[in-house]
């Protein structure tokens, strides 16, 4: 097999959850942070789940919620003709709930954090709360949807446990570079787990050095 | 014209207050701090509600309790400028001013507009580039600029220090009466109603004790002197005959004489608010009264 291809399957699984969890995760963090229904604290333990389950225990469920037994699996087979457990799809909704608190956490505290006189500005200036989000929370807020997107970027780079649970071991499918260690160290292949974990390593270290740079520079423009 | 009739009850403090706000003059909302004067604020301009009443301008309905209408501050056309500016940090002057204009055609008057507060040369700086006075001038020409109603002020002035206050007291005089606007001020300042405003309303616990000219209500008399000083006693010196009274104006002092007589009717102290008038030749005191 192809030694970039594991390399290659994780980076493509990191970049559809990050997309994903930006399209879904910026609503979910609005409305955590602007709303003030009683029951929020609920939604927001859920959350913030992933932290601290460990990976297998929501693989598990998350392996029986999506199998061939599932309504969801059931229905997806209809759909796609395929299995969802098992397939890079699968992957990416598990890597999805896995990496959701890395996600909404900075997003809903710089949402949360923009000045609310200014939101109050905006509405009395004719300003509608759509209009609003775009144009004075958006703004404001980039430190927290870059660290948000780096963070759930790094964090589904180096996942383990949740892709061995929902994925197995398919080579060029759900075969990622994390699990791929894991096999070479089975066959013995120091070599090539020493490749990979170099790469994953530096790969990691980089965006957080990227997260705390950008940080730093917007704690100084601020 | 602006006529409000509300009740509210928050924390065991209760709100319980009508006024009217006449058109096209600069109205102040005098008390002191706590008296509910922000909240009234804000329940105008449709960021917090009231419990029961009704604030209605003109023949429009902005709040009925009883008929159920309560209209967001988006259709109330409330212009806002709050104490501490609340400029978009991240939009330049122009930017900020240009934010409530929903007409392309007329963003062009943004360049009159800065001009009109001396900004012209500023359209392109940022909030944090621009000093107290000058971003709350883009407070109010970004409020103006959406052509409101009603301008509500809260406060604007009081983070500013003395001179830059006394500039721009000036200015919104100014400003305010060439756009015409319905404006209330709230303010916990004497020197302020007597500069700004046409009528004062005062407010003491939630509730309205006072309101008129600021003569009237100040000094329960209307004055034919030439000039009127606000300011506050500093010292109060008794001589056998006469006393010698100090005032503090912004950074500047007064000393005047009055006779003992005159010091115990009007029961003066330090700390106590006066009116300084003169007529051509002599000149008199009053104490302002701020309780009803």
């Amino acid at each position: 097999m192809n030694f970039t291809t594991p390399l290659f399957l994780s980076l493509k699984l990191s970049f559809i959850t990050t997309v994903l969890l930006s399209f879904i995760g910026i609503p979910l963090a609005y409305w955590l942070a602007f709303s003030r229904v009683r029951w929020k604290f609920f939604v927001e333990s859920i959350v913030a789940l992933p932290l601290v389950l460990p990976p297998t225990v929501l693989g598990f469920y998350l392996l029986i919620a999506i199998g061939s037994n599932s309504i969801i699996g059931q229905w997806y087979e209809a759909l796609c003709n395929k299995t969802l457990a098992f397939s890079f799809q699968g992957l990416v909704l598990g890597s999805f709930f896995y990496s959701l608190p890395f996600a909404i956490q900075p997003f809903q505290t710089s949402f949360a954090g923009v000045d609310k006189k200014l939101l109050e500005a905006s509405w009395s200036l004719g300003r509608s709360r759509v209009y609003t989000f775009f144009s004075v929370i958006l703004p404001l807020s980039r430190q927290g949807i870059i660290t948000g997107c780096v963070l759930s970027f790094a964090h589904t780079l180096g996942e383990f446990g949740v892709v061995l649970m929902i994925g197995g071991n398919i080579p060029g499918i759900t075969r990622v570079a994390s699990i791929a260690i894991y096999d070479e160290v089975q066959s013995l292949n120091y070599r090539s787990a020493n490749a990979y974990s170099a790469i994953l390593l530096s790969f990691s270290f980089i965006i957080l050095i990227i997260v705390y740079f950008i940080n730093r520079k917007f704690t100084r423009t601020l | 014209m602006l006529s409000i009739s509300i009740k509210k009850t928050w924390n065991g403090f209760r709100l319980d207050t009508a006024f009217e706000v006449p058109h096209g003059v600069i109205t102040a909302l005098f008390g002191p701090s706590g008296a509910g004067k922000s909240t009234i604020l804000r329940i105008i301009s449709g960021l917090e509600a009231a419990d029961a009443g009704i604030i209605t301008y003109g023949k429009d309905i902005w709040y009925d309790r009883t008929q159920r209408i309560c209209l967001s501050p988006q259709q109330r056309s409330v212009g806002l400028v709050f104490q501490d500016f609340a400029l978009f940090p991240h939009m330049t002057v122009k930017k900020n001013v240009a934010y409530g204009i929903k007409e392309k055609k007329r963003l062009n008057e943004i360049n009159e507009l800065l001009s009109l507060v001396g900004l012209s040369d500023y359209a392109h700086h940022y909030p944090a580039q621009l000093s107290g006075g000058q971003k709350q001038r883009v407070a109010l020409i970004r409020a103006l600029a959406m052509r409101p109603d009603l301008l509500l002020l809260d406060e604007p002035l009081s983070a500013l220090d003395w001179e830059t206050r006394r500039q721009l007291q000036e200015d919104l005089r100014r400003i305010v009466k060439q756009f015409q606007v319905t404006t209330l001020y709230v303010t916990h300042d004497i020197t302020e109603v007597y500069k700004l405003a046409d009528f004062v309303v005062i407010m003491d616990s939630g509730k309205v004790v006072k309101r008129g000219t600021p003569e009237e209500v100040f000094l329960g008399k209307r004055l034919s002197t030439r000039i009127q000083i606000v300011g506050k006693v500093v010292g109060v010196e008794r001589n056998p005959i006469m006393v010698a009274v100090t005032v503090m104006h912004g950074d500047q002092y007064f000393k005047t004489l009055i006779d003992t007589e005159e010091l115990d009717r009007l029961n003066l102290k330090i700390g106590d608010d006066v009116v300084i008038g003169a007529k051509s030749s002599d000149v008199i005191l009053f104490k302002v009264l701020t309780q009803s």
